[in-house]
């Protein structure tokens, strides 16, 4: 599903964020992303969700080589992703329902199809009452999961999320985890960030490892198939 | 119609550009540029109209200056001789109420014309096809009224049609000038918005939006800020039109400017224009400003 092979990033002349980092995600598989802050995890995710270019190495999602994509091509496979950002990245002014229904939106989907997915998500991640509140207005733990909710309302095949347990206490981290690992058996390929190495080991899946921009695998958890 | 209008208008935007400061004053920048454009076609109209008006007046008449104690038997002679010059086709003498009123631009109404000597004034009508042989009627009246002052009105027309259409191009260039400038606000307004915006463009973007998707949202937001503006520019040019005077004579020059204020079908026609104009202008800038710039996303 996605496969990066000696993939390095650096930003004009400074010295590279991310050396030979080769990576593959299988269909159906759920993973940790782990390294401490400033490792590269951020600047990895967004080669992945095609936010940033690599700048050497091959970077395959879904099949396609994207090095050789165009964008007409970026925009296809950016509809098989979801993202939940570090930053939440709520649009403010709208409502709960519209953020959730971006993604739709610009996908064109009918908007009666909005109009009955988007409640029904929402009611699913325990957001009942929350349609017609503006982000703001919502605490930390359910801003994250209309994030959550925003990433997942087209199905995607592949879900990132960076950090989405970053802001939030324990208890949700853990609730959050287990809202991806319930999407994740829906079929959805999940790759989760954290700095926090000693949360990532609770739990029984498969653990990438980045440090001073290199790669690893790590076996402390037990493999996600 | 009314309700297709409303839907793009209306239409949901996914960015907060409505409460951007550029929202409150665009429309206010291109209501000045629509009122300066609009004014200015609407001097066009008048110019060309009184560009007609002096050719159909002018160059079908000449008028004929005598001293003002020429005798009414030299006077008799005068016009016999103006009648039998191939080309005219009629003469008379202007009488002293006349020849009062035409001189009022320059002397006002309370001057006691009755005591100037005002000059013996033969109006001519002629044929604008024929061409006078003016030299040769010139020494012929000559000979008989020396002093006589033969004005044919071409050469004042020539000048006045040449003042005019340079006017015409410098109003012309000034329109010209005022959508490059409509241009150039909504390029650098589309450029700071996509500025403010541009952490959530970068999410529609992510988001897998389409270029289009998102320059829509700036263009229908542009067509909406440039039809207000269009539409206050036009309403304060078509109130200068009324303040002008509901129509008649905006200049009082011997002959005229003549407009027919608001009730003139083509003021109402470049009014429409300059609105629709304002807001497809704005709305065509930004939507090519947003692509550009959206075009350089990786």
């Amino acid at each position: 599903m996605v496969r990066l092979e000696n993939v390095g990033k650096s930003y004009g002349s400074d010295a590279e964020i991310l050396h030979d980092v080769s990576l593959q995600l299988d269909p159906g598989g759920l993973y940790f992303l782990t390294g401490n802050s400033g490792a590269g995890k951020t600047t990895l995710l967004k080669i992945i969700y095609l936010a940033e270019p690599p700048s050497r190495g091959m970077v395959t999602l879904f099949d396609t080589d994207v090095s050789t994509s165009d964008r007409a091509a970026h925009t296809a496979l950016r509809h098989r992703i979801g993202i939940v950002f570090q930053d939440v990245r709520l649009i403010d002014h709208l409502t709960v329902r519209d953020n959730v229904a971006l993604p739709l939106r610009v996908a064109r989907a009918p908007e009666r199809e909005i109009r009955e997915n988007v409640p029904e998500l929402l009611s699913w991640m325990g957001l009942d009452g929350k349609l017609d509140c503006c982000p703001a207005t919502l605490s930390g733990g359910e801003q994250q999961r209309v994030a959550i909710a925003r990433a997942i309302v087209r199905r995607p095949d592949l879900l990132i999320a960076d950090e989405p347990t970053g802001n939030v206490d324990d208890d949700i981290a853990m609730l959050l985890v287990r809202v991806f690992e319930r999407i994740n058996k829906l079929g959805t390929t999940v790759l989760i960030a954290t700095h926090d190495i000693a949360f990532a080991r609770q739990f029984a899946h498969r653990r990438y490892h980045l440090a001073k921009g290199a790669l690893s695998v790590v076996n402390d958890g037990a493999p996600a198939q | 119609m009314i309700a297709t209008l409303r839907l793009p208008l209306q239409m949901r935007l996914d960015l907060p550009l409505r409460q951007d400061a550029s929202s409150r004053f665009l429309p206010w920048i291109i209501a000045l540029m629509v009122y300066l454009a609009t004014t200015g076609g609407i001097a066009l109209i008048w110019l060309g109209d009184a560009l007609g008006n002096w050719d159909a007046a002018l160059t079908s008449t000449l008028t004929l200056q005598l001293p003002a104690d020429t005798s009414d038997a030299r006077i008799d002679v005068a016009i016999a001789t103006l009648k039998q010059a191939k080309g005219v086709v009629s003469a008379r003498l202007l009488d002293q109420s006349e020849t009062a009123r035409l001189l009022q631009p320059w002397l006002g109404t309370s001057a006691p014309v009755d005591a100037l000597p005002l000059p013996r004034l033969i109006d001519a009508r002629v044929d604008p096809k024929v061409d006078i042989d003016y030299p040769t009627l010139r020494q012929h009246l000559d000979s008989i009224i020396p002093n006589a002052q033969l004005d044919s009105n071409r050469t004042w027309l020539g000048n006045m049609r040449s003042f005019a259409l340079r006017l015409e191009g410098v109003i012309g260039v000034g329109v010209i000038v005022v959508a490059l400038l409509i241009v150039t606000i909504v390029v650098f307004t589309a450029r700071i918005g996509m500025a403010i915006h541009r952490s959530a463009i970068e999410l529609l973007h992510l988001l897998g939006a389409q270029d289009e998707y998102i320059a829509r949202q700036f263009q229908i937001h542009a067509l909406w800020l440039g039809l207000r503006g269009g539409l206050i520019g036009a309403a304060a040019a078509l109130a200068t039109v009324i303040i002008l005077g509901p129509g008649g004579y905006v200049l009082a020059l011997p002959v005229p400017i003549a407009t027919r204020g608001v009730f003139d079908w083509r003021l109402w026609l470049l009014v429409v224009v300059a609105v629709l104009a304002a807001g497809g202008v704005a709305m065509v800038t930004a939507r090519m400003t947003v692509l550009r710039q959206l075009g350089r996303m990786p």
